[in-house]
């Protein structure tokens, strides 16, 4: 008997889930908790700006917003997981540029991709946070312009370092070295954080990295801001310039934040999504929130959020399939 | 002197207050229990409360985080003492003699020991990084790729001397482990090797799975295999108190780990494990009875359970004083900082006084209540042996299986967990020690990236190893090393007096 129940119970339990999901479907959206992936651990960029935002949405939405971090494989578990996970928007993804990276590297070495970037429905762009060119203090570069000079000078002997091979912070090198026809050195680390040790203890040469992270180092006189990625100067280093002024608008990248659903989310679902993003980045616990993280807002939603992640895609896969397969010496 | 005298005084002032007290506490206490859970460690701990410190202030923040850092440390040797699980992966070595003590009716003065250890270390190692951290920090950062690889491949010598049986057997599961190791994405090109399209094997199968696995569900396999069951443990209450000897063969295992756990936290990665392994390795090198290891030796607990708490303290140096992630712990606490509005960097320490020296009279405190929580606890652990093994057993493999999956939430840890469960207990049927797996799995990753980063920062010559004075002089003390064992293993062969009385043993048996 004991043994029948224990069999009977769970089988029971599906069914009575399984008939009650076609009434759920017809409830107002949201009638129970939402939650939003990070793909990423604790503590990363995705999820301190994760927090704040599922904290402004659950006061729009009325529903429990809670955020689950999936990690694994620079990101590619959490994404493949909301990639396939049930299109209701009760699975929310917030993802990093790297989300379309992973398809693109998947790609150049021929294996199934975890998923694709046309698998989620944008939702809208939460910050967008242009990395910097920093290097030491004691380094002979003053300007931007000295470091690339010199780069061409001496191809492929100036290092950097970066969060690891095809993240965010290779790229952004990348995508300067193809726009100035430069050539540097790779030394891939395994985090951000570690790059920026590298950095600092003068393993490596330079480093792209967002600034509220070397903010406080520049401040001590530690490291040198050279230039940034953005299409406008970073507001806390006014006298920096961007790559864009300095002639190589092709080198425009950032690190930027995005709330995304499974593909095929109902419109109206999507768009009490997008209504409760845009009130969320409004709210002034958020803005304060984001403040402290010295990160700025860029707030994008339908349209002009779908324009933009085309853009920034398409140019990141051009620099993926530049950089190409690494080689083994 | 005097300064930092006030300084301390200032800090004691926060730290003494009873918000700051109570968080301390928490921290303490939650790192206790994620130490003692098999799998879940301080990296776990922290990330998992990292949320819920958003509301407090920076210091109270901060000073819970560091709690459970620490904490952890002191209650990840229980489980490995008592059922040979490794709470966490820094307690990896005290599996092998702990366990062994607890066999031998001494699991009171194991744990005793373990936290008296942690508690010196850990007091110890907070005055060290008060006084020193802005001058080593710096030293610190020297580390780079080739000092971390010349360290690692000290680390690797280590193996050989792991166990008490065979050489060949240890090796070979040392290279087992390495090839274990191997199996994850490939950092400098990205590829990924061994993965089978199971996107979570890209991480590599982790230390976690690996050492749950082959210590603590290897360890309940074994023994539910043999005939007679072994005898319930009735540890009497004469029993929980070390030893007058005991306490002796410990004085000094416990002072070399807090000086060699402390310089080898401060370098940046996650030098808390390999500072409990290189701290094993030293004590057996110098013991005049290496036999005695593994066979529950005191000084194979109280030396790396020691280190691996001063390592703790280490790893805040480059931390506090430079605002530089050393490692995958501070670099949590880093982003703790940062969402209160405290921007860490080489200022901090003159910006954010009460910040900081709040911060190390909590380590005062905290390591205090620690001893003072543990201590007692020995009691109420030890008659976790009492348990019968009916009941004892199926729990300790549910702690497993919650605790592996509890790190990433991934039901893919478990599987491996389980597979290596079997591995290992079919290589404990066969006589392999399963020690050098778990450390040739965790070594190879590291060494694997520090030598291809040194490698590109030199593009590809190899003497960057020996041009870096750091790795050079690691390098030179590697290379003694070996060469002082040859030579010793060599004279003991020419040595034809020795080989007469073996022959004879031979013949009359």
């Amino acid at each position: 008997m004991t043994r029948l129940r224990l069999v009977l119970l769970p089988l029971l339990s599906i069914v009575a889930v399984a008939i009650a999901q076609p009434v759920a479907a017809q409830e107002p959206y949201p009638s129970r908790p939402i939650s939003l992936v990070v793909p990423f651990p604790p503590g990363g960029v995705a999820d301190l700006t994760a927090r704040p935002v599922a904290g402004a949405m659950e006061k729009v939405l009325k529903q429990p917003v809670g955020v689950v971090n999936k990690t694994g494989a620079a990101g590619a578990v959490g994404m493949q997981f909301v990639a396939t996970s049930k299109p209701d928007g009760y699975t929310l993804l917030l993802a990093l540029s790297s989300i379309s990276i992973i398809p693109e590297a998947d790609k150049l070495f021929g294996r199934p991709p975890a998923f694709t970037v046309d698998q989620f429905a944008p939702v809208a762009l939460i910050s967008a946070d242009p990395t910097i060119l920093v290097v030491r203090a004691e380094s002979p570069w003053k300007t931007a312009k000295e470091f690339i000079d010199d780069a061409k000078k001496r191809p492929g002997q100036i290092s950097f370092s970066s969060s690891g091979i095809y993240g965010t912070l290779h790229m952004a090198m990348e995508l300067l070295s193809n726009a100035a026809g430069i050539k540097l050195r790779h030394v891939p680390y395994g985090g951000a954080g570690p790059a920026l040790t590298a950095l600092l203890g003068g393993h490596v040469d330079a480093l792209a990295s967002g600034p509220a992270v070397v903010l406080p180092q520049i401040k001590a006189g530690k490291l040198r801001a050279l230039a940034g990625w953005g299409d406008k100067r970073v507001a806390a280093l006014p006298e920096i310039p961007t790559f864009k002024e300095l002639g190589y608008p092709e080198a425009e990248f950032y690190i930027w934040a995005g709330l995304f659903a499974p593909k095929g989310t109902p419109e109206p679902v999507l768009a009490k999504l997008r209504e409760a993003a845009r009130v969320g980045v409004a709210d002034p616990e958020f803005k304060s929130a984001m403040d402290k993280l010295e990160t700025p807002i860029t707030f994008k939603q339908g349209a002009e959020f779908q324009k933009f992640f085309e853009t920034d895609a398409h140019r990141l896969a051009e620099g993926v399939r530049k950089v190409g397969r690494i080689e083994q010496k | 002197m005097a300064e930092t005298l006030q300084n301390l005084g200032l800090g004691f002032s926060i730290a003494l207050q009873p918000a700051v007290l109570l968080y301390a506490f928490v921290g303490c206490v939650v790192g206790t229990l994620v130490g003692v859970l098999p799998g879940v460690g301080p990296l776990a701990g922290i990330s998992l409360l990292l949320p819920a410190t958003f509301g407090l202030t920076a210091t109270n923040a901060i000073v819970m985080l560091a709690g459970i850092y620490y904490g952890a440390m002191y209650g990840g040797s229980t489980t490995s003492i008592l059922m040979r699980i490794p709470g966490e992966a820094a307690s990896v070595m005290t599996c092998i003699d702990g366990y062994a003590m607890a066999r031998k009716g001494r699991a009171g003065a194991a744990l005793a020991i373990a936290a008296i250890g942690s508690f010196v270390a850990g007091t110890v190692s907070v005055v060290a990084l008060m006084l020193l951290a802005p001058p080593l920090a710096s030293f610190a950062l020297r580390f780079g790729p080739p000092e971390y690889f010349a360290l690692l491949l000290l680390g690797l010598l280590v193996l050989a001397y792991m166990s008490g049986g065979s050489m060949v057997k240890s090796l070979a599961m040392a290279v087992l482990g390495l090839l274990l190791g191997m199996i994850g994405i490939d950092q400098m090109s990205g590829y990924f090797r061994f993965s089978y399209g199971i996107v979570e094997l890209g991480d590599g199968l982790g230390v976690v799975p690996i050492a749950v696995g082959l210590f603590g569900i290897a360890e309940v396999l074994a023994t539910a295999g043999q005939e007679v069951p072994p005898q319930v443990l009735k540890p009497k209450l004469r029993d929980l108190l070390p030893s007058r000897q005991e306490w002796r063969d410990s004085v000094m295992p416990i002072g070399r780990g807090t000086v060699l756990g402390f310089l080898i936290g401060i370098i940046p990665g996650s030098a808390h494990i390999i500072s409990s392994f290189v701290s094993y390795a030293v004590e057996r090198r110098l013991s005049r009875h290496p036999e005695e290891f593994g066979q529950g030796a005191v000084a194979g607990v109280a030396g790396p359970e020691s280190a691996n708490n001063s390592a703790t303290s280490g790893a805040f140096v480059p931390m506090l004083a430079l605002g530089v992630p050393s490692g995958p712990i501070p670099a949590v606490m880093l982003a703790a900082l940062m969402v209160h509005g405290v921007s860490p960097g080489p200022l901090l320490i003159k910006e954010q006084p009460e910040l900081f020296w709040g911060f190390i009279a909590s380590m005062y405190v905290g390591n205090l209540m620690l001893l003072a929580l543990n201590l007692p606890m020995v009691g109420i652990f030890v008659n976790v042996l009492r348990v019968p093994y009916s009941l004892l057993y199926p729990s300790i493999i549910m702690f497993c299986v919650v605790g592996v999956y509890a790190v990433n939430g991934s039901v893919v840890d478990v599987g491996i967990a389980i597979v290596m469960g079997a591995l290992g207990y079919i290589l404990r049927k066969l006589g392999f020690e399963t020690a050098p797996i778990v450390l040739g799995a965790i070594l190879a990753p590291m060494i694997e990236l520090a030598l291809r980063q040194s490698l590109a920062m030199s593009d590809g010559q190899y003497t960057i190893f020996v041009s870096r004075p750091i790795s050079g002089t690691l390098l030179a003390f590697g290379a003694a090393l070996v060469l002082l064992n040859l030579v010793s293993w060599m004279a003991r062969g020419l040595d034809w007096r020795r080989r007469i009385p073996l022959d004879e043993k031979g013949e009359n048996s």
